[in-house]
């Protein structure tokens, strides 16, 4: 391996900016922000009580500190709190109003937004900077009375299913970042599939971040009722800029009786450049319960982008019977930080969960597992499987493993196993001969390393997946 | 009372001391631990065990120790011929080295020079560090082989209640030696009483170091010794850990790989009951290339019990070619019992072979079935799948004077269940 090839970076595809007028609120967060961002959304007076609580709860938290990646501090008062396209003010009733540049953005990014497109066969919500912009297939999903829509149409046109599920997986006391969502999020998607509906298409949102000196902080909330079925696939790209953005959203998942929800995720957010200069901070919480009997939640999870990742999806496994699995590839090159892993918490009967996770880090780069597994004293006959891959490309960069892991009760089995090792020199060589050169040979091992993974992703996202992977470690091995 | 414990600086002033610097070290340590008090779980080492809560529990009040006792009647092991040394409430009363060559090893009480005024975050490491007076410094000379093992007697007297034992050790083997040591608690005590150790180890090249870990009987005490490992090129550190029937028992090793081609082992075999608490805490830090590094630890939580192990495995980026392993199995036979871990590895080196593995979860019910079968009752079917499991590590003691002494003291500890 030739150590002087680590450094060279991969190219970032997404790191266009688009040149939209935004309208933003002032800058600084205050109660003022607040009410600024509750008004241009036209939220009721519940609403933005909801967030001033959260605010002032957030005045007594301190940011948390037991992550390993360090980063510098963070200006709150510095950052935009609201950026929407200006265009976006006046909401579009079809596709045909929407900005053509926001249309040609997305068109980049290759998101299908266009109905034409029936093909794809994928229901899309994008949001861009902290705004949702368009909503595909909804009068197909309409039909089956599923409501897939922006989380700030659903706060005007669903305000029962939104009080009584938001905040409920997540509750307002919850962490800084947490908490900090809670009182300025701007936008996110927000899903109800009715009881015994399987969900006919994926529903997907694409996240993006424009404008400089903005957060981005989105809500997404997904509950799938009583037998219902639902698949929701989340990417995101940003553009390259030589400043740190924050990225602090919340996801929550509540999935009742015999439910199931499927999250997966492509994070591709700019990850700075060689030398770590830039990049988005991603501190992203995510959690679903599974509080219904027979009930299960699976996340799977790409993580390529980022400079510093910072995420747990988790489940709460409620009911009886309940599933829960997590299965996460992180790539981490160059000066990238990730420190991610998932949290099982078994408090129903019979409750089982599977965690497979697979870390890869090259360049001057760290990545953590770092997951809890808490079997309570009443979760009896539970089960988990844990099992953590690290894979270490030169020897500038690390990879950690910190697992927690608890059993109450005496009828459970706990498994967890990791290894940490580098790229087989032997089956590297055996490429080479049959023709692949070093980086095809290296993009080869690496997906056969990830593939448990890999496998689990929807068809689309699949693709797309394997040729990030091989993106990614661009560059890591000479 | 627990809560907000303090130790008045007067008692500092009762040992006797070498000079004011010592002195100035041992205030700012006791000061440190009046401002934290004793561990509790907010703290990321103590997470699992919360030592404030525990004692708060168990104890209404707490004293330093003062008091040593001359000499006790004692006997000794008669299974198996050896060197002792006599230790009582951690003070050295004396030794009997009489199957070695006297010249090759020297004995002593505690000293204040045989220890760095290293800093600490570890409240129980700074209260040792203040007020610690008792202990012993054994040292094996260069090219000498121990000819019988050396046990050492760890007595606590009836009278002892409601006070804080703090004691330093050390042991040095030096080049081409090799020691082979027995640690025996025997309790006399009836009631609670804290024992805090603090020992350091160091082992220099092509040296052996074998220490083997075991109580008498069951004991109301409440122990935690922190361990502090030196290992120099070609040399080997074991241990094995047999600590059951204690109230409580943290062992927090620190074992530091320095030498190139150095070995650390640590296994252990636990049988927990009545509530007991019992931690095995590693670090072992591998700092140079060629290292190896294998653990081991195997538990069997009964009623009330509690069992946790948090091992870490550090290797450092010049450390290739590391080998590293970790294996902590807990069988849980009663419904009121836990078992907490958390397996750590932090790497930053490439060509290495580490790897964890954790599990927990009840007997086989398959297996029970199987012996139930061959006519075995179910409790005796349990028991003689608990014996095997823990059976095991004890497979992997050399003598077998010994090993049939340890697997004795166990059986009782099984069959009793």
């Amino acid at each position: 391996m030739n150590n002087q090839d680590i450094n060279t970076n991969q190219e970032y595809k997404y790191g266009f900016t688009t040149d939209i007028e935004n309208i933003r609120a002032p800058k600084g967060l205050n109660e003022n922000t607040i009410k600024f961002i509750s008004k241009m959304k036209k939220e009721p007076q519940w609403m933005l009580d909801w967030r001033l609580k959260a605010y002032n709860r957030l005045k007594n938290l301190t940011e948390p500190n037991w992550q390993k990646p360090k980063y510098p501090k963070i200006d709150y008062q510095n950052l935009y709190y609201y950026s929407a396209p200006k265009s976006a003010a006046e909401k579009p009733k079809s596709l045909d109003e929407v900005d053509p540049k926001l249309i040609e953005t997305y068109k980049k990014l290759g998101i299908p937004l266009n109905e034409q497109k029936r093909l794809s066969g994928v229901a899309v919500d994008a949001v861009f900077d902290s705004v949702s912009v368009a909503t595909t297939y909804k009068e197909e999903l309409t039909k089956k009375g599923i409501i897939f829509c922006s989380i700030s149409e659903a706060i005007q046109k669903h305000p029962d299913l939104v009080k009584k599920y938001l905040g409920s997986v997540i509750p307002l006391t919850d962490h800084y970042f947490a908490t900090l969502n809670s009182a300025v999020f701007t936008d996110g998607s927000f899903v109800y599939i009715p009881p015994k509906v399987r969900c006919p298409m994926e529903l997907s949102t694409y996240f993006r971040i424009n404008a400089s000196e903005t957060g981005q902080f989105e809500r997404t909330l997904i509950i799938a009722d009583k037998g219902s079925y639902v698949s929701y696939l989340e990417g995101c790209t940003a553009p390259m800029r030589d400043e740190n953005q924050l990225h602090a959203a919340n996801v929550e998942l509540v999935a009742l009786d015999d439910a199931e929800i499927k999250y997966s995720t492509v994070q591709n957010w700019y990850p700075g450049d060689k030398d770590g200069v830039g990049g988005i901070y991603n501190f992203v919480t995510k959690r679903g319960a599974c509080r219904g009997k027979n009930s299960k939640i699976s996340w799977t999870q790409v993580e390529t982008g980022s400079a510093i990742t910072w995420k747990y999806p988790s489940c709460i496994l409620q009911g009886d019977n309940s599933v829960g699995e997590f299965y996460s590839i992180a790539i981490t090159n160059n000066h990238q930080k990730a420190d991610t892993g998932t949290k099982m918490i078994h408090l129903g009967k019979n409750t089982k969960s599977k965690i497979i996770s697979k870390g890869i880090s090259a360049g001057q780069a760290d990545n953590t597992y770092r997951g809890l597994v808490d079997i309570g004293k009443k979760a009896l006959n539970s089960r988990n499987y844990t099992q953590c891959d690290s894979l270490l490309m030169g020897n500038k960069c690390g990879a950690h493993t910190v697992p927690y892991i608890k059993n109450k009760n005496s009828s459970s089995t706990v498994e967890h196993e990791a290894t940490t090792s580098k790229i087989n020199e032997e089956q590297l060589y055996y490429c080479n001969q049959r023709g692949l050169n070093q980086e095809e040979a290296v993009s080869l091992i690496v997906n056969g390393f990830c593939k448990e993974v890999l496998q689990q992703l929807p068809m689309e996202f699949a693709v797309e997946a394997q040729k990030l992977v091989g993106i990614s470690l661009e560059g890591s091995v000479g | 009372m627990i809560e907000n414990f303090k130790i008045s600086l007067k008692e500092i002033d009762k040992i006797n001391l070498i000079n004011q610097e010592d002195k100035n070290y041992r205030i700012k340590n006791l000061e440190f631990f009046n401002k934290k008090g004793f561990p509790t779980k907010k703290e990321e080492d103590w997470k699992f065990s919360d030592l404030r809560e525990i004692f708060s529990k168990n104890f209404k009040k707490i004293d330093i120790n003062d008091t040593y006792p001359e000499e006790n009647k004692f006997r000794l092991i008669k299974e198996f011929d050896h060197n002792y040394i006599l230790l009582i409430n951690g003070r050295l009363i004396r030794s009997d080295f009489k199957f070695e060559d006297k010249n090759k090893i020297k004995i002593t009480g505690y000293k204040e020079e045989n220890f760095l005024r290293e800093k600490s975050n570890n409240p129980l490491i700074c209260l040792n560090n203040a007020l610690s007076n008792e202990g012993y410094n054994l040292v094996v000379e260069k090219d000498y082989k121990f000819e019988k093992v050396l046990v050492i007697y760890n007595l606590f007297n009836e009278d002892l209640s409601e006070k804080i034992l703090n004691n330093k050790n050390k042991i040095i083997v030096k080049k081409n030696s090799e020691l082979h040591t027995i640690e025996y608690t025997i309790n006399r005590s009836k009631n609670k009483f804290f024992n805090n150790t603090y020992e350091n180890i160091i082992l220099y090249e092509n040296a052996k170091f074998k220490n083997i870990c075991i109580q008498a009987g069951r004991s109301e005490g409440y122990f935690h010794k922190f361990l502090n490992g030196s290992i120099k090129s070609d040399s080997k550190y074991s241990s094995f850990i047999f600590s059951s029937g204690l109230k409580f028992n943290k062992q927090d090793i620190k074992i530091d790989l320095e030498g190139k081609n150095s070995d650390c082992e640590i296994k252990s075999a636990l049988f927990l009951n009545k509530e007991d608490h019992q931690e095995i805490k590693t670090v072992v830090n591998h700092l140079v290339p060629n290292c190896k590094s294998f653990q081991k630890i195997k538990s069997v939580l009964d009623s009330n019990a509690k069992g946790v192990y948090q091992g870490k495995i550090f290797v450092k980026d010049i450390a290739q070619k590391t080998n590293a392993y970790q294996l902590s199995k807990a069988l849980l036979i009663s419904e009121n019992s836990e078992f907490d871990s958390k397996p750590e590895l932090e790497i930053y080196a490439d060509d290495v072979k580490c790897s964890h593995g954790s599990t927990s979860g009840n007997v086989d019910e398959n297996s029970i079935h199987y012996l139930m079968t061959r006519g075995l009752t179910k409790k005796e079917a349990t028991q003689l799948l608990i014996n095997g499991f823990l059976k095991e590590i004890i497979s992997d003691i050399k003598s077998e004077t010994i090993k049939k002494f340890v697997e004795n003291k166990l059986e009782f500890q099984v069959y009793g269940y």
